[in-house]
């Protein structure tokens, strides 16, 4: 690591610690009621109670289920649709008006439609989310296949390479780059989209966690859950990442 | 036996004796006539140079034996067989190396995606990689990336990514046209002993007018709108070539005048 990016990660973790003191700091002085505000060490307290009493760790088992079910759902269906429109002029001229309608379109407008068509069930929680998950993934996989060289198309022909050969050799790699970002971005949309589930749907899971303790007024819970929920959407980002460089390795030659 | 039905029978058995012949080929794209009535014989392991003004259809017609284009009448044919697409016993190394070669992967790799079309097992592939990567003077290199080649090295790269597909045929589209004059002649000796020992048929087109004639058996000049031919000139120079000796010969010089003049007057 050179100096200048060492003391960047100084100087953000100095701006972390204040931030904590800060906090702490309104905690103790009561400039907003403990019932609302618990300080750091009450929320820290929380955490280790909820965790060692077991029930934290099954509602943040239960959310990241809801989260990589959907995930994965969003990304073998994006992909592939992205695959076949990307691939075709033909169908990203028909196919692509269709999209700019659908894409703009709030998910929290389908989530009524989901309840009512499959009832507060763990199904419409995998739908919502992999429905609002798929766009980030499937436009970017659309953008990657219709960006891929025609020359390397003409290598392949000329090897007479099959078909599934091409894709698998020559569109696939060269759209993975955008692939990967695309997936990295609907991470996020997935947590967001399985906590918001788990709230409307009563399903075990963070989100649940949230809404009960923010009922009962356990503030010091409700904060536990939400910093769980940060480090949740941190940690996932950072793992797609790495799998992301490593994927890529060959980029990173490039000039 | 009319003189003119001679001459036909005479263009016939040429045709029969090629290994890729224009038949009156013409071509036309988005309505406009880019070949026209182009008749062409290269015959088995001729080293044939096409020269001329840039946008004349030297790549035209290239892509067209190819197999990438298909004439709008007349025929092209392989073999005495009309070309119905890229065949793998015909290789094309384009002037664009750094978008033909699959950036993803290793000089190693690149080459092993011919072996891998042709079907050759993974367990020969290594080995086969290692011969073609000496051949052609990359065996320390096997594993960069070509964007962590020269362009010298990446067009190199793609020439023996050709050679695997062990073509009968080369088809070159200005290959060596972005490189340096040094990278430029080493090249054309590599390509030279490359094909010269395998016998292998080559159409090599470029713009540069002494390149056609050191490499080539014989040049042909093409003339634009539409494009057809201008001038066919037979390169009687003694094999092995000689960067030194060679264009110095005489007939070297004669050839380059000829060839000049027909160019000049292309372009008025
Ligand atoms: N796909 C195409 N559609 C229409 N015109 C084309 C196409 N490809 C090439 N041309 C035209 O054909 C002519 C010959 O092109 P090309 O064969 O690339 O020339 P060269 O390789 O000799 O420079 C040019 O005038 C070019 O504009
Ligand atoms: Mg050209």
């Amino acid at each position: 690591m050179s100096r200048a990016a060492i003391l960047w990660r100084i100087a953000s973790i100095l701006v972390a610690a204040g931030f904590i003191a800060a906090w702490q700091l309104v905690a103790d002085l009561r400039l907003v009621s403990p019932v609302f505000l618990p300080g750091p060490d009450r929320a820290w307290a929380a955490l280790v109670r909820g965790f060692s009493s077991g029930d934290l760790a099954s509602k943040l088992i239960g959310t990241l289920e809801h989260m990589a079910y959907g995930w994965l759902a969003a990304s073998i269906a994006g992909i592939a649709l992205g695959a076949l429109i990307g691939s075709s002029r033909m169908m990203r001229a028909y196919v692509a008006p269709s999209l700019e309608f659908l894409r703009p379109l709030p998910v929290s407008a389908i989530i009524p439609v989901a309840i009512a068509m499959l009832g507060l069930t763990q199904g419409m929680a995998l739908f919502v989310i992999a429905f609002g998950a798929i766009w980030p993934i499937m436009l970017a996989t659309i953008h990657g296949f219709a960006a891929v060289e025609p020359r390397l198309y003409e290598v392949a022909r000329s090897l007479q390479m099959s078909r599934g050969a091409v894709i698998g050799k020559i569109a696939l790699p060269s759209a993975l780059p955008d692939i990967l970002a695309g997936m990295r971005l609907s991470l996020t949309v997935a947590l967001i989209l399985s906590v918001v589930c788990e709230i409307l749907a009563g399903l075990d899971g963070l989100g649940q966690w949230v809404l009960l303790s923010a009922r009962a007024f356990r503030s010091a819970d409700l904060f536990a859950g939400v910093i769980l929920l940060g480090v949740t959407g941190y940690l996932t980002s950072i793992a797609v990442s790495l799998v992301e460089q490593r994927m890529l390795a060959w980029q990173s030659t490039a000039r | 036996m009319s003189v003119v039905a001679r001459l036909d029978e005479a263009r016939a058995t040429r045709r029969q004796k090629a290994l890729i012949a224009f038949n009156t080929a013409t071509l036309q794209l988005g309505g406009k006539t880019i070949i026209e009535n182009l008749d062409l014989e290269v015959r088995p392991g001729e080293f044939l140079c096409i020269v001329g003004a840039s946008g004349c259809g030297k790549t035209t017609a290239l892509r067209l034996a190819a197999g990438l284009y298909s004439p709008t009448s007349g025929a092209v044919t392989f073999d005495g067989e009309p070309i119905t697409g890229p065949r793998r016993e015909v290789a094309i190394v384009f002037q664009d190396y750094g978008k033909a070669l699959l950036p993803w992967r290793t000089a190693a790799g690149n080459i092993s995606l011919a072996l891998e079309a042709s079907g050759v097992p993974a367990r020969e592939r290594s080995s086969r990689i290692a011969a073609l990567l000496r051949k052609i003077g990359l065996s320390d290199h096997a594993d960069k990336y070509p964007t962590e080649m020269s362009g010298g090295m990446q067009q190199r790269l793609q020439i023996a990514r050709c050679l695997a597909q062990e073509p009968t045929t080369l088809l070159m589209d200005e290959p060596f046209g972005a490189l340096d004059a040094m990278t430029r002649q080493g090249l054309q000796d590599e390509v030279l002993s490359l094909t010269q020992m395998s016998q292998t048929t080559v159409i090599f087109v470029t713009h540069d007018l002494e390149e056609a004639i050191y490499l080539g058996d014989r040049v042909i000049g093409l003339l634009p709108h539409p494009g057809r031919i201008g001038i066919e000139l037979d390169v009687d120079l003694p094999r092995p070539r000689d960067q030194l000796a060679t264009r110095e010969h005489p007939e070297f010089l004669r050839l380059r005048r000829q060839l000049f003049d027909f160019i000049k007057a292309t372009e008025h």
